[in-house]
């Protein structure tokens, strides 16, 4: 009896696999020679660097002082770190062989030339979403890009995870193929926003929680804002915890100059975002993207009150003068008053206002944390302007106490829990993730 | 391997984690930047990147790749920088150790604030340590050299501001 | 004698000398002559050219009218050139315009080199006043008989002499007269030295000489000293200062991950300044820091290691309650009938934590051999008392050193103590190479001959009319006049017991309080467990929160006004009746500087709620230097917190003649600061063999927003010029402690006052 039940489980399971398998098949493309630069109108080469642009293909596909999109840059994941792919035009260690064809169907399904499946690392499942005009523009503008010889780096992503078939389970579970249609009661302006927002930007990618598979979680849980590759994402609906609303006009300015008085700068990932992507695009999409945004979180019709922000202020400066100082206070005096003070003329964009930051609001301290630690360079935020790390200035109870007191005096939110523990872990993730 | 310009000079500094301190002080020869604290908490250290200060003992070299520092001996070409001038008209330096880093926190924060109340200047210069304790004369100079400023500049009318007794007879 | 009394009276003991004028390098070498006439051989060149002078006063003027004047003084921050050289440039009617200064490097002919204890301008005012006459009698002299006019008839003013409607400057007396001159110790008694109306430069206020290369970054501080083919070094410094030898060195991390890298060194020191060191090397001052850092280091440590700050105090008060521990330093007689007949008493304790120095520059030395010299170059307050150290530590002879001398990135008596010179002597040495040693601020800390803690209990006997009838103060402290110069350089008691008058100044203080009883205590366990020592006042920054805290609260116990209470007792009788040259007045001068302070700062006056005025007086450093002083502060206590904030302090000092005001003033407007600073916002402990605190992540010195408005004035006085340098150090804290009671009620015994302390002393005042 027993046997048989075995045998049964057996068989089934055989059959799940075989059928894993059916379903993952996908054929492969035949390569092509190399596509001469010619053979692509210079306007659609140029609609396609914008369109990159829009993606940040750049940001994901070039490591740290590595060439441009070939690839090698860390993804630490909850499943393990994979790094992303060689997609200049080199024949053999990068895409030079792919036909449109093949490229359209890797943004669109997932699925490589040869094809396997792609791990959703990829946001195929947001790519889907584009023209095939704008997928044409792309392929002409990725092609005629510089070749460069750079082997893929293998993923540390453990069996069977790394079984690349089973991606079609994950497929079948999470991902709906269909591309951008407007949405109906919604102006143009605003359809482009969601359209590059969710398509080419792929916006929620970071700004979405994950459920345990790895997937973005919809319903109110999408863009409830996540932590990412030791950054906090803030949310982008209407939770977001700004003291001062993100009207459409304080999202364009931040996303068109990485910068405003009022939300502080963008670091990392955001700043290639925008520094490296998005400022390839026209300003009116810029003006898209805030629409659509300033939407989702319900500040289109918000106004600024310069009496909220000058409360903010006056209660970050009150606090910073108490005539006996110890902890979070005096280090804050000694470490960050310098650059950060802010008179009631307001905030200046190069002085990040604390007292209104989001960094300090957020649910989730990693983003203020690590900025403490590592501090932003000249390349991200404000362009040449720079805070340095005090990551070797500071103890961990000793961030842990500067972020613990910004936090209760520039916010009415509750203290965040655990906090030196928290600082002791990041230290610790970072210092790997470096190496 | 970081090349940068320093007081309008192109160099370069073969390691990139060294700090700009060491490198400056070391390499560039160059010794009116002071090492204080090595921790970014006494402002001893200050230079200007891009024209804002930062604390160059913790600012490792590669990160001023391609930017442009000055340091206490760039920010005038004689000496006779409004704030310089002030400081001796106030007779600030005591010990003088810590007045390179005063003086550069100072040019940045009279960009920021031209014409500084006693709260803007303490809350800007507090992380500028002074161990001889010469505060009230920097805050004098620094009012002083506010006052030139403001006179050298085309919108000048309002350059008087109020001492609040800080200084005594 | 001992070094510290030698220290103190260098050059007094020139004024038995003679005084000679000689040509040299083209223009005018003057200087004290060694004896006090010049032998019948000599003349004034040939003296000149044998050396034969006290070199460490003189000066020399060119044919261009330059007048160089030689400084032995470390300039740390008080413009010392700029006074000195204003003393000697007054009596000599120069120029002002043609004076220059040039700090010497150290060579026995110097003599005494030391700078501290607020000495310079009060021990050196009488030698170069009686310098400057004499150049100036000569000059006049040479330039009538140029002028063909009789010397009578003659005066000088700024470089010039003047005489029958005509004039000669000084440079072309030097050009075409002949100035050589020797004068006898009798003839110099005798030489006019101008009263104070005449003065033309004294009591002026003048740019400090120092401040322009302050501002632009061309002043040369110890921690700029190169030397082509230097070394540069960081220590690893023991978990102990005394206690700890290196067990093991495993420099294998160092090799592989820092370039640059190049040894590290297991000092052998025989004059044990350093022991347990190990000095790691490298080609840049980064290399050798991130080196020192993975360099591991295996010590054994003594007891000391387990030391901690309460066990110190604890220490402390076990001696205190010992009768016959410690030195009488002041002990009149009838002291425990006083006590036994008193119709009341008061006895209270009070002490302070141990506070660093943190002279914003650490303590860094470049040391090489040169010519079978060697030479140190660094930043130094007292380079006679390291020289024979570093002699030892070298095993050569002291006249084999020379130290040479750079600006100071700030003293505060940190730079008395040389002992950073020795590690990098040890390593060059060692090495045979030069070898550049910078600390890291950490490493300074840990190193720093920090301000000992403290414990003392103050005890007074009042008759039944509420009188003073007797009065004892015991202090226990770590000594550092024990701990940096040795047990040979220690004074004795009138019972014969060797004690530290650092340790103890302050505590004999000028109020008459019947008999009077001080004892000076050695906590020797502070002086195993680290080294003492000199920080800004020194003792006075203890025994003067005590003493003056005290004041107060006896006052208050007797119902009478602080003020008022303080003058009834500063009447100038008996011992405190005050003695020429350096004291006199006596006490009747503190009690004029309190009388105005006490109208300057409102005192008596309304306050709101919670806020209260207190104040504090002192005589500086030591009674036969004495600085008058007073401060006033006016603070706000929170009760719910305990936070403190002070609203406004004034000071009030009498320091004799002011030689320059300015200066004189921004002396008083640091120490005054420094006193704030102690009082509320600094302050460490010892923990387990080492200070807690090593960097500003947790030492917490005052900064800008905690510089309250000052007001500040001196007594006007042609007295002896005396010190400013630390004076009001003293009298801030306790101010500040006495303004905290009138405030809130709440009496704070200890340094610094933190908020906790204030709560706790709230629940003990409400508890009554
Ligand atoms: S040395 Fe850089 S801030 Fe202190
Ligand atoms: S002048 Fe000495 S530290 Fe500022």
């Amino acid at each position: 009896m027993l046997k048989r039940i075995m045998i049964v489980l057996l068989g089934m399971a055989t059959l799940a696999v075989i059928g894993i398998f059916a379903l993952a098949y996908r054929p492969a493309i035949g390569p092509v020679a190399v596509p001469a630069a010619s053979s692509f109108a210079p306007g659609l080469i140029a609609r396609g660097q914008q369109l990159a642009g829009a993606g940040y293909c750049a940001t994901c596909h070039t490591r740290r002082g590595g060439e441009p999109y070939a690839g090698g840059l860390p993804f630490p994941t909850p499943f393990g770190t994979m790094y992303s792919t060689n997609i200049t035009p080199d024949p053999v260690t990068g895409i030079g062989q792919w036909s449109e064809e093949a490229f359209r169907r890797a943004m669109h399904q997932g699925v490589a030339r040869d094809g396997s499946h792609l791990f959703p690392t990829f946001p195929y499942q947001h790519f889907n979403l584009i023209t095939d005009e704008d997928i044409s523009a792309l392929y002409a503008f990725i092609m005629t890009r510089k070749p460069v010889v750079a082997e893929a780096r293998k993923s540390d992503i453990p069996f069977p995870l790394n079984v690349r078939a089973l991606q079609a389970g994950w497929k079948l579970l999470n991902f709906r193929e269909g591309q951008y249609g407007p949405v109906d009661g919604k102006d143009a302006q605003w359809n482009r926003g969601a359209y590059l927002a969710e398509g080419l930007g792929h916006c929620s990618a970071c700004h979405s929680p994950r459920n345990k598979l790895g997937a973005e979680k919809s319903g109110d849980q999408r863009y409830a804002g996540a932590e990412i590759d030791h950054w906090y994402a803030p949310p982008l609906t209407a939770a977001n915890p700004a003291a001062v609303p993100w009207t459409p006009d304080e999202l364009y300015q931040y996303l068109r100059e990485g910068a405003t008085p009022l939300h502080g700068v963008a670091t990392d990932v955001m700043s290639d975002v925008i520094q490296k992507g998005l400022s390839e695009l026209p300003d009116q999409d810029i003006r898209a993207l805030a629409t659509y945004f300033a939407d989702r979180m319900g500040t289109s019709g918000a106004s600024i009150d310069r009496d909220v922000i000058n409360g903010e202020l006056a209660k970050a400066n009150l606090a910073q003068h108490s005539p006996q100082r110890d902890g979070g206070q005096a280090l804050y005096l000694a470490a960050c008053s310098s650059c950060h003070y802010n008179n009631d003329a307001g905030p200046q964009l190069q002085r990040p206002e604390l007292g209104i930051n989001t960094a300090i609001t957020a649910d989730d301290p990693t983003t203020l944390l690590r900025v403490i630690l590592q501090g932003v360079s000249v390349d991200q935020g404000l362009p040449g302007v720079m805070m340095p790390g005090f990551g070797h200035s500071m103890s961990d109870a000793q961030v842990a106490q500067l972020a613990a007191w910004l936090r209760s005096s520039r916010s009415d939110r509750p203290a965040w829990p655990d906090l030196e523990q928290r600082v002791t872990r990041l230290r610790k993730d970072l210092a790997a993730s470096e190496r | 391997m970081s090349q940068f310009l320093l007081n309008g000079r192109e160099v370069s500094v073969a390691d990139d984690q060294t700090p700009l301190l060491w490198a400056i002080r070391d390499e560039l020869k160059l010794k009116g930047t002071k090492f204080g604290c090595g921790i970014g908490m006494c402002g001893a250290c200050t230079v200007h990147l891009n024209g804002r200060a930062i604390r160059s003992c913790i600012t490792p070299v590669g990160a001023v790749a391609g930017q442009a520092v000055t340091t206490i001996e760039g920010l005038s070409p004689d000496g006779q920088h409004p704030l310089q001038k002030a400081w001796v008209a106030a007779q600030a330096p005591q010990c003088g150790y810590c007045q390179s880093g005063q003086i550069m926190q100072a040019a940045n924060l009279l960009q920021d604030f031209p014409n500084p109340s006693d709260q803007d200047i303490d809350a800007v210069m507090s992380g500028n340590l002074c161990r001889c304790m010469t505060y009230g004369r920097i805050r004098e100079a620094i009012h002083l050299a506010a006052r030139e400023l403001q006179g050298q500049s085309a919108t000048a009318g309002n350059a008087g501001h109020p001492d609040e007794g800080q200084r005594h007879e | 004698m001992n070094k510290f009394r030698s220290a103190k009276s260098n050059g007094r003991g020139l004024s038995r000398r003679g005084f000679l004028i000689g040509a040299a390098s083209g223009g005018f070498v003057m200087a004290f002559s060694r004896a006090s006439v010049l032998l019948p051989s000599q003349t004034p060149a040939s003296a000149i050219a044998d050396n034969d002078y006290e070199p460490n006063i003189w000066f020399r003027l060119q044919p261009d009218g330059i007048i160089v004047v030689h400084i032995i003084r470390a300039e740390m921050g008080q413009h010392v050139g700029t006074s000195l050289a204003r003393i000697l440039a007054d009596e000599l009617e120069a120029d002002w315009n043609q004076v220059r200064i040039e700090h010497v490097d150290t060579d026995p002919k110097w003599g005494e080199m030391s700078t501290g204890g607020s000495w310079s301008v009060w021990q050196t005012f009488p030698i170069f006043s009686r310098a400057g006459a004499a150049g100036r009698i000569a000059l006049i002299e040479e330039g009538a008989r140029l002028l063909g006019v009789p010397a009578a008839s003659c005066q000088a003013r700024n470089s010039q002499v003047l005489g029958g409607g005509r004039s000669i400057s000084y440079a072309e007396i030097v050009q075409r007269g002949d100035l050589t001159r020797s004068y006898s110790a009798e003839q110099m008694a005798q030489l006019p030295i101008k009263p104070p109306s005449e003065r033309r430069l004294i009591g002026i206020d003048t740019d400090a000489i120092d401040i322009p290369d302050k501002t632009d970054g061309q002043a040369i501080y110890g921690i700029d000293a190169e030397i082509e083919g230097m070394v540069h070094a960081s220590p690893r410094i023991p978990p102990t200062r005394q206690g700890s030898t290196v067990v093991s060195v495993d420099d294998s991390q160092a090799k592989k991950q820092v370039k640059g890298y190049l040894r590290s060194i297991v000092l052998e020191d025989p004059s044990n300044t350093v022991p347990g060191w190990v000095v790691v090397c490298a080609d840049s001052t980064w290399a050798a820091m991130q080196a020192a850092r993975l360099v591991d280091v295996q010590w054994s440590n003594d007891d000391t290691a387990a030391v901690s700050e309460i066990d110190l105090q604890e220490h402390a008060r076990q001696l205190i309650a010992d009768p016959e521990q410690g030195a009488r330093v002041v002990a009149d007689a009838g002291v425990e009938d006083a006590f036994a007949s008193a119709t009341s008493t008061l006895e209270r304790s009070y002490s302070t934590a141990s506070v660093l120095h943190f002279q914003l520059e650490p303590v860094n030395a470049l040391a090489l051999q040169k010519d079978g010299r060697w030479e140190i170059h660094t930043g130094n307050q007292w380079q006679t008392l390291i020289l024979p150290t570093l002699a030892v530590a070298l095993g050569v002879e002291q006249t084999s050193i020379i130290m040479r001398t750079y600006l100071l990135g700030g003293g505060f008596g940190r730079r008395l103590t040389g002992d950073y010179a020795v590690p990098a002597a040890l390593a060059a040495k060692a090495l045979g190479r030069p070898v550049k040693l910078t600390l890291t601020r950490e490493d300074d800390a840990h190193f720093d001959p920090f301000r000992s803690p403290s414990v003392q209990r103050v005890m007074m006997a009042f008759d039944n009319a509420g009188k003073v009838q007797a009065m004892q103060h015991d202090a226990a402290a770590g000594w550092p006049l024990l701990a940096n110069a040795g047990p040979d350089q220690m004074p004795k008691s009138s019972d014969g017991k060797p004690y530290d008058p650092f340790a103890v100044a302050g505590a004999d203080h000028w109020y008459n309080v019947g008999a009077h009883r001080v004892r000076c205590i050695q906590n020797d366990l502070a002086n195993r467990a680290f080294r003492p020592g000199w920080l800004r006042s020194v003792g006075p920054g203890w025994t003067n929160f005590a003493l003056e805290s005290f004041m107060d609260e006896a006052a208050h116990q007797l119902q009478q006004d602080p003020v008022q209470f303080r003058l009834g007792m500063l009447d100038a009788s008996g011992k405190n009746a005050g003695s020429a040259p350096n004291a006199v007045g006596g006490a009747s001068r503190q009690a004029a500087v309190l009388r105005r302070l006490a109208e300057i700062s409102g005192w008596g006056g309304e306050l709101p709620a919670g806020t209260g005025m207190g104040i504090a007086t002192s005589f500086g450093q030591e009674r036969d230097m004495p600085t008058w002083v007073a401060c006033a502060a006016q603070v706000k206590v929170d009760r719910d917190s305990g936070q403190v904030r002070v609203e406004k302090l004034w000071a009030v000092a009498d320091a004799g003649t002011i030689v320059h005001p300015d200066g004189a003033l921004a002396q008083m407007e640091g120490a005054t600061y420094w006193g704030l600073s102690m009082a509320l916002h600094e302050g460490t402990r010892f923990e387990n063999g080492r200070v807690r605190d090593s960097n500003l992540n947790s030492y917490t010195p005052l900064r800008m927003t905690d510089a309250v408005p000052l007001q500040i004035e001196f007594m006007p006085s042609t007295e002896v010029p005396v010190g400013l340098g630390e004076p009001a150090t003293t009298v801030v804290a306790p101010a500040i402690a006495n303004a905290i009671f009138a405030a809130s009620g709440a009496r704070v015994r200890q340094l610094p006052i933190r908020p906790d302390a204030v709560l706790q002393a709230l629940k003990e005042s409400a508890a009554g």
